[in-house]
């Protein structure tokens, strides 16, 4: 988990002895990774729907669900990964808007795609996923939407902030008091 | 609609309400038609064993007539889409369609396939393995059921027949139902939950914005109208009945308004007194 973004990144904490000219380039170079950061949400929701193609094409490379029960034992019931698939959605969604509350940068939307695929795969193994695919499709939507607006959110007031402390270093030709209530 | 307090409150409030809801309506769905569509080839398993008890004596009697009549007077009850009964070469020995008697049925074809797969074919199936679904040319849905006849002590002993008691299965009923009621309860439940997750999406996404509005955007326009005016005329006095942290601002925006309007006050008259004198 990192720091919220009222914190300046740990290569400005000590910015006494630094030139105008190095400052800046920290900020430019701090705004052009959180703008990098800000597409993020956008590439997991990617690669789950590359994982979503694939389970709606019935996962045609693996071998059949008969074959890989023979040698792993028999898969949960879909009840029981219905049921799980509900406990994960609603913690899911809550960790998120607890992490937007807080103003919490974490990078956690390529685990969610892991768990889904993993969704995916049970459901196939239990013979589910035809019944049970647009219930994960829905429960993948809306926690890569929530954790995509969350990291873009971050982002746009992470460079806001960036951009007004850009505007104060070129006006005054150093960086503006930590305004933050809570400095760490 | 993103740099707005209610914008940013109501689109991840919105976002997870909607996503949660659907997703639990999908779950639930999917759960109910698997309840449904059990129940329903149970009672199709009960009546495929009350047309093999029905046809029972009739078999034993080996009264060709007789097995004719019952088995063309279940397929005309509604909802029976066909009845046949194969004998252990995969010939139809009795159908509700005449057409079909003495027709070879290929083990491959689905519904034979289930147990015919291996060279020794398999002599008991679960309740769910006798069934399957297809469309018949109506494009109607079927559910069918695939029931073995098995041999029994009065069979293997029969004067007339030969079948040995070693021969563990005799032949297999066919019994193809019509799901038109089961598809029209579905659609009846899935369009009562599509309603009532709409509903509940309604109430919900309408309360948080009543409660929004009520608790902040009101209160926060009140606060906003009061600097503005306040800018005016510094007396005007703070609006009442704000919630506490916004009443806390506005009190302490009017202290420093009223303070601005005094230092105000007091640096006038020393302005005029440095002012020159008028030529």
């Amino acid at each position: 988990m990192e720091q919220s973004i009222n914190n300046r990144p740990e290569s400005m904490n000590d910015t006494a002895g630094d030139s105008p000219a190095s400052l800046r380039q920290g900020l430019l170079d701090e705004i052009k990774r959180l703008r990098r950061f800000s597409n993020r949400g956008l590439w997991a929701f990617s690669l789950f729907l590359v994982v979503s193609t694939l389970a709606w094409r019935g996962f045609s490379a693996l071998p059949s669900p008969e074959k890989i029960a023979a040698s792993l034992g028999a898969p949960p019931s879909t009840q029981a990964i219905s049921l799980v698939l509900v406990l994960y959605t609603f913690s899911a969604i809550i960790l998120s808007l607890s992490r937007m509350m807080a103003g919490i940068q974490h990078r956690s939307s390529f685990c969610h795609v892991g768990y889904l695929s993993v969704f995916y795969l049970f459901y196939y193994l239990a013979e589910g996923l035809a019944d049970n695919y647009w219930a994960v499709f829905g429960a993948g939507f809306t926690i890569l939407c929530m954790e995509s607006y969350r990291i873009w959110n971050f982002c746009k007031e992470g460079i806001s902030k960036k951009n007004e402390q850009l505007s104060f270093l070129e006006r005054n030709g150093r960086l503006p008091p930590d305004d933050s209530p809570f400095p760490q | 609609m993103f740099d707005k307090i209610a914008g940013r409150a109501l689109v991840p409030v919105g976002l997870a309400v909607t996503g949660f809801l659907i997703v639990c309506f999908l779950l639930l769905y999917t759960s109910i038609k698997h309840v449904v569509v059990s129940d329903s080839v149970g009672h199709a398993n009960n009546l495929a064993g009350i047309v093999l008890k029905s046809t029972r004596y009739a078999m034993l009697k080996s009264d060709r007539e007789l097995n004719n009549t019952i088995i063309q007077n279940i397929s005309q009850q509604k909802g029976v889409e066909h009845v046949r009964v194969f004998s252990k070469q995969g010939i139809v020995a009795f159908s509700s369609n005449a057409g079909e008697v003495n027709r070879q049925v290929d083990k491959k074809a689905e519904g034979c396939v289930v147990c015919h797969e291996k060279m020794e074919p398999r002599t008991t199936l679960g309740n769910m393995q006798k069934a399957r679904t297809f469309r018949n040319g109506l494009g109607e849905e079927i559910l069918a059921i695939t029931a073995p006849i098995y041999n029994e002590p009065e069979c293997a002993n029969a004067a007339c027949h030969v079948h040995p008691a070693s021969q563990k299965v005799l032949g297999t009923l066919d019994i193809g139902l019509s799901q038109q009621a089961t598809l029209g309860s579905l659609a009846s439940i899935r369009e009562q939950m599509v309603l009532f997750t709409l509903l509940t999406l309604i109430l919900t996404t309408a309360g948080v914005i009543a409660l929004l509005k009520m608790i902040v955007l009101l209160p926060m326009r009140k606060l906003q109208e009061y600097t503005e005016r306040s800018e005016l005329d510094s007396s005007l006095e703070p609006p009442a009945n704000l919630p506490y942290e916004l009443d806390k601002i506005a009190k302490s925006y009017y202290v420093q308004q009223v303070k601005l309007h005094e230092i105000g006050h007091q640096a006038a008259p020393a302005d005029a007194s440095v002012r020159p004198p008028e030529q």
